[in-house]
């Protein structure tokens, strides 16, 4: 990691994150990319809390905060105004969770994207509504335990592939990143700031405290969902052209599994069938890239 | 009044003020810091060489430094890196992950750039002390506790009986494998670093109590130089050659005929020495060795090139007599067969009854070498003074201390222990003119390399290695995510062509892009490389950075303890502790 | 320069004049006629603004919030199941002290669907933190809409422009239009107190914590109380511009009334058709409109009706339970004064009924001839309906 272009930190010390929280990994490292000229939209999510309490923000660029279902909204009215302004260079930015992305805040997002609104999406996910106490959200995981799917009523639906989603929109931009992957994340992230329209950026923030792992462990299981093809690195452009960032060293997603408690219930015949689901997915975006297996 | 010209403030939801007046580090309850461990080869090395500094350095393409870094601890990197065992490739915890680093080649890249580019190192020396030391014998231990002593301040006179230093690595390994201009690049550094080195001044039994007298110490380094004999009948000096003198004579100029069959009796690394020595004289070699290959404890990268040059292995052999054939000989050797193990692990040999005979030119010993005098070896039984791990110092009441050191007292008998045994004694001595015996082994326990028992030169000079955790990195503790498999180098060599026609070095000269790549694939074990991880992870914006780039501190007043520094650490610089309670 | 509009339209040329920079509306009937006059004057240029065509009513004042604390000056329209889907928001605006100002075609809520106009949608918003100021024609709606930015800039917070379905939105209406320069004369270009500014980050609407909450909703609260003060300097302002005023309430004939009839909207034009046949008959009636609901003018109110010994208030909405809306606020008005006139409610007009002058002699009438107000509120111009078979 080459800092020094990047070492001006646009996040501050002090935030109320959980130890080890991803999302503010994610944060730190995208706005990295983003510098000064950068409006914040951020509807309700961890963000909200880990953003500072009034009087207090924890970050150095303008931020609006906004009702959960409203990113894609509240940004476009930021966007135009700004366009009214004549301030082209700022970038409007939605930082949004995953609740509020693929669940409350879906029609708003899709309303946004398909009026192509000159800004950025980034969804970071945590895979359940995490400020609320560990709730399902659609981008839980087959064979998750929440506290809304406890006990033997473990999540059995799969994750919604929201980044398919936001391609179907045909987006000029669509990626995935990982706070594992800092090179990757903020080429992608600057990628998109040099880009106009509606760019979707998904970034996989792990959660120990929802996840049950070791708050040391975040960085390394972000690291197992792309080694796993569980959360494939890749992007899309103009809901056409894939491009695969990093291929995996497959490795069994039995082992990212085993190291969180929120999948400690799982059977190996459990495991055997989330295997199959994560092959099955990969191979789909395998020939979506154009590549063979 | 309208409402207009009242202006008021509006009291609503916009912040003001940053978060960082939230000290959350009271969250806390792990607290990591900074501290660099020693990896497993600079602990499993004899001369306690820094290694995975080295490789930093080399990897960055700091060849001085990396150079004057191996300097610290060892005077001989050319040597070393032709002929040490490399203790530090067999604990390599890359050795699991894909293969060991190259650690020899590197040493031995960096060693001939510097005697390419005559380099003179730049190291820190104590101030001269007014005492001055006799060392009898040039060979690696005698020149170690030369250089070593040279560090810590003392003059030193080298005597050496034969007419030119470096003792066994001059007369005991052929020239294709350690070339005379490295040796003498080598030695004619440390006689600039302050030893003088007096050639063909034998040191007898008699001149030993003068030397005492004219010095404040005298350090014994007169090595093994003489083979074992077999014990066999028929062992007579038309029939069998020593091949340590062997060797010796072609190192001096005066190769014996070697024409049809020579046998070697042995398995070591002196047996293919005198078994490869004999192909480039034109003859023929057989080694006989009583157990199997694998269990040679010869190099067996060194025993391939011997076959592939046409050295012929016969195992599972051991001889019982000699018999005069002609003017040629018959060797009759006992069948041998593997029972059960012995206590190192190889496999234990017993006759099987049978024997077998061969009809060769002369024998060859190499199996195991003797002082060359009894008084070379220190005096058996409890003396006044001390016995070390690599050395013994003996001091009678009022006497100068004599100090026996190399092979004689050494467990383990190759280059680099000799090397380790010099510098024990240099400490040693150092510390006892200083603070007297009794200081000396609390003192060079201060010194030790993980666990010892290699010392560390630098630790006892005070230098920063002494902040190190003698915790050894294992390899569970090496973040392997931030490594990509990569080959380890192939060290080019002379064709068996080239290399049955002449003692030229086997052993090509590689290139800078080769060896740095090679040592950017070191893990840098326990040793921060300033890759900044700590810094990149950190969610808390609590790893501060100066304008140095070694300058990393971690803020407490917002570090909650998450461990992402650690656990994202790739090579265990970051230590994660329990926060005291409070 | 008199022109014939729709009162939509007479919304649309209010706004194209108070040069509002983003346009955000999502279709409903019968709001539909003021937005797509807008999109076309963004379309052709008519105005230098932006439309944004989101994808539901939320989104759009969603958008108008990210907007409008982007510094620019913002409206919307919208009516009935658009304006609830907008609840939340209508709250968030009003707490982060955003000028927006909205065009609300009073609509009835389904179900059953019901397209026509009816004010319980509005009123059902009444505590939002919007300011909701109810129109009576064409010419009022325009002008009150100039007033709702001016206003809304003041105290920062935003404006409901409020017009019947229909009656008001799709009748058409000698309107003055007030031409550009005598507009830019009463409302100056938007200098937001805050914006979004990335010289000056801060964060809009954080997390506020039980030790900040309250002082920031007295601030909402002192802002409404202050708007009734600065309602008045913004129309006196308005006035010097343009020579008209129409004041939070308007009393008309209340000084010597034994009964005045309280109305707002449309129906008051129907009132004041009424009171002169009242009048020409000698009955002692007065008629009293309530054009501000939010904050409520109070004061105005005890004013006009003080002498009075009754008061009849038409209320085309309903709070189940509690009766008719207006009919509320003008009991908790009165309910601290000595002698205070006795209110007597009643229900009419929901869903689009007509509030004929029958409809409100009979309200009249049941006042004059009632002794006490019989409940929350009376229902009047029912149809029979058949309990049997629950059929009309």
């Amino acid at each position: 990691m080459q800092p020094d272009g990047r070492s001006r930190e646009w996040m501050c010390s002090g935030h109320v994150g959980c130890a080890g929280c991803g999302a503010a990994v994610a944060m730190r490292f995208f706005l990295k990319a983003m510098g000064e000229k950068t409006i914040l939209v951020v509807p309700a999510c961890c963000w909200s809390v880990i953003a500072g309490p009034y009087p207090q923000s924890a970050l150095k660029v303008p931020v609006i905060h906004a009702a959960f279902e409203t990113g894609g909204a509240t940004a476009s009215g930021v966007r135009a105004a700004l366009d009214m302004r004549g301030d082209t260079e700022t970038t409007v930015v939605t930082w949004a969770g995953d609740g509020g992305t693929f669940d409350i805040g879906f029609q708003a997002l899709s309303g946004a994207v398909e009026r192509n609104e000159n800004f950025i999406y980034v969804c970071y996910d945590n895979e359940a509504y995490m400020n609320t106490g560990i709730q399902r959200s659609s981008s839980t995981p087959y064979g998750a335990w929440t506290t809304t799917t406890p006990g033997r009523d473990w999540k059995k639906m799969r994750k919604k592939n929201i980044v398919e989603a936001l391609v179907a929109h045909r987006i000029p931009y669509a990626a995935t990143a990982s706070i594992a992957y800092p090179e990757d994340l903020i080429r992608k992230a600057e990628k998109a700031r040099s880009m106009k329209g509606s760019r979707f950026l998904h970034i996989f923030a792990s959660c120990p405290t929802g996840w049950r792992i070791p708050s040391e462990m975040s960085v390394k299981i972000a690291r197992m969902a792309v080694q796993t093809n569980i959360f494939p690195l890749y992007e899309v452009e103009d809901g056409v052209r894939y491009t695969i960032n990093y291929r995996p060293k497959e490795y069994l997603v039995r082992e990212y599994f085993r190291l969180q408690g929120r999948f400690r219930h799982l059977k190996e015949e459990d495991l055997d069938q989330i295997q199959g689901m994560v092959d099955e997915d990969w191979r789909l975006l395998l020939r979506k890239a154009g590549g063979g297996a | 009044m309208t409402a207009e010209m009242i202006p008021r403030a509006l009291i609503m939801p916009r912040t003001h003020e940053t978060t960082e007046s939230n000290k959350t580090g009271s969250w806390r309850f792990l607290r990591p810091r900074y501290e660099n461990k020693t990896s497993p080869c600079s602990a499993a090395c004899p001369a306690g060489e820094d290694i995975a500094m080295i490789e930093m350095l080399a990897g960055r393409g700091l060849f001085k430094e990396a150079w004057e870094t191996i300097l610290l601890e060892n005077p001989l990197p050319g040597t070393c890196g032709r002929v040490c065992f490399h203790p530090c490739e067999g604990v390599c915890n890359r050795k699991d992950f894909d293969a060991s680093v190259a650690v020899h080649d590197v040493e031995r890249f960096l060693a001939d750039v510097a005697a390419r580019n005559d380099l003179k190192p730049v190291l820190e020396k104590l101030p001269r002390r007014p005492h001055r030391v006799a060392v009898v014998g040039s060979g690696p231990a005698g020149l170690s506790a030369a250089w070593f002593l040279g560090l810590l301040g003392y003059g030193c006179d080298v005597y050496e009986a034969l007419p030119e230093a470096g003792g066994v690595l001059r007369w005991g390994i052929p020239e294709y494998r350690l070339p005379s201009p490295v040796l003498n690049v080598e030695i004619a550094r440390i006689e600039s670093g302050g030893a003088r080195i007096l050639r063909g001044r034998p040191v007898t039994m008699e001149s030993l109590d003068g030397l005492r007298k004219d010095y404040s110490a005298v350090f014994l380094g007169c090595g093994l130089s003489r083979g074992a004999p077999l014990r066999i009948s028929g062992e007579v000096p038309d029939a069998v050659t020593d091949g340590l003198v062997f060797l010796r004579n072609v190192r001096g100029g005066q190769p014996p005929p070697c024409d049809g069959l020579s046998a070697v009796i042995g398995g070591g690394n002196t047996a293919v020495d005198i078994a490869r020595t004999v192909v480039r004289l034109g003859g023929k070699a057989a080694i006989l060795y009583r157990r199997r290959r694998e269990d040679m404890p010869a190099f067996q990268d060194e025993v391939s090139m011997a076959l592939e040059e046409g050295v012929e292995l016969h195992q599972l052999l051991a001889p019982e007599a000699i018999r005069p054939l002609g003017r040629r000989y018959g060797l009759v050797l006992k069948r041998m067969r593997v029972e059960g193990r012995d206590r190192d692990g190889r496999g234990r040999v017993v006759p099987t009854g049978e024997t077998t005979e061969m009809e060769v030119e002369r024998v060859f010993t190499a199996t195991g070498a003797e002082a060359a005098q009894p008084w070379h070896r220190p005096p058996s039984g409890r003396g006044s003074g001390i016995s070390l791990s690599h050395c013994v110092i003996v001091s009678e009441d009022g006497a100068n201390p004599l100090v026996y050191g190399g092979d004689p007292v050494n467990e383990t008998k190759n280059v680099t222990q000799a090397i380790a045994s010099g510098k024990q004694a240099a400490m040693a001595l150092d510390t006892f003119f200083q603070e007297g015996m009794e200081a000396v082994e609390a003192r060079l326990a201060e010194c030790r390399v993980g666990n010892g028992p290699a010392l560390s030169m630098e630790i006892y000079m005070g230098g920063p290695r002494r902040l190190r955790s003698s915790h050894v990195v294992q390899p569970g503790e090496i973040n392997t995510d931030y490594f990509r498999f990569g080959a380890r180098m192939t060290q080019p060599r002379l064709l068996v062509e080239e290399r049955i026609d002449s003692f030229d070095e086997i052993d090509l000269r590689v290139s800078a892009g080769t060896s740095i790549r090679e040592a950017e694939r070191c893990f840098n074990c326990g040793l921060c490389n300033q890759c900044d991880n700590c810094y990149v992870f950190c969610p808390d914006v609590a790893v501060r950075r100066g304008r140095d780039m070694n300058d990393r501190r971690i803020d407490y007043d917002y570090c909650k303890g998450c461990g992402l520094c650690a656990a994202e650490c790739p090579r265990n610089a970051v230590t994660l502790e329990k926060e005291d309670a409070p | 320069m008199m022109r014939v509009l729709e009162g939509s339209h007479a919304v649309a040329e209010a706004v194209r004049l108070a040069r509002v920079q983003v346009v955000s509306a999502y279709p409903i009937t019968p709001q539909t006629h003021i937005v797509e006059i807008l999109s076309d004057y963004c379309a052709a240029g008519g105005m230098d603004a932006r439309f944004l065509r989101v994808e539901s009513e939320h989104s759009c004042l969603a958008a108008l919030i990210g907007a409008q604390s982007a510094g620019a000056r913002t409206f919307t329209a919208t009516s009935s199941q658009g304006l609830a889907l907008m609840h939340e928001l209508l709250h968030w605006s009003a707490g982060a002290r955003l000028p927006i100002v909205m065009a609300e075609v009073n609509r009835a809520l389904g179900p059953g669907w019901n397209i026509w106009s009816d004010q319980t949608d509005s009123l059902a918003q009444r505590d939002t933190g919007w300011i909701q100021l109810y129109c009576e024609d064409g010419q009022e709606v325009l002008d009150t809409t100039l007033q709702a930015f001016r206003l809304a800039e003041r105290v920062n917070l935003p404006v409901m422009v409020v017009l019947d379905a229909f009656y008001l939105s799709h009748t058409h209406e000698p309107v003055d239009v007030p031409g550009q320069e005598a507009v830019d004369r009463f409302l100056p270009p938007y200098s937001p107190k805050f914006r979004l500014d990335t010289k000056e980050p801060f964060a809009l609407s954080p997390l506020v914590p039980p030790s900040a909450y309250m002082e920031m909703r007295r601030d909402i609260a002192r802002a409404m109380e202050e708007a009734r003060a600065c309602f008045r300097d913004v129309e006196a302002e308005f006035d010097a511009v343009f020579g008209r005023r129409y004041g939070p309430v308007e009393a008309v004939r209340c000084e010597d009334a034994e009964i005045i009839l309280v109305a707002s909207g449309t129906v008051t034009s129907t009132a004041r058709l009424l009171l002169e046949e009242l009048r020409s008959k000698g009955e002692k009636a007065g008629l009293l409109k309530i054009r501000m609901f939010r904050p409520f003018p109070a004061e105005d109110v005890r004013r006009a009706l003080w002498r009075a010994k009754k008061a009849a208030v038409i209320d085309r909405n309903v709070s189940f339970g509690a009766g008719g809306i207006f009919a509320q606020e003008i009991r908790a008005a009165l309910c601290n004064m000595p002698d205070r006139p006795q209110v007597f409610g009643f229900i009419a007009g929901l869903g689009g009924r007509d509030v004929t002058t029958a409809v409100l002699e009979d309200i009249y009438l049941q006042t004059k001839n009632g002794d006490v107000p019989p409940g929350e509120s009376v229902w009047v111009g029912l149809q029979e309906v058949s309990h049997a078979t629950g059929r009309a």
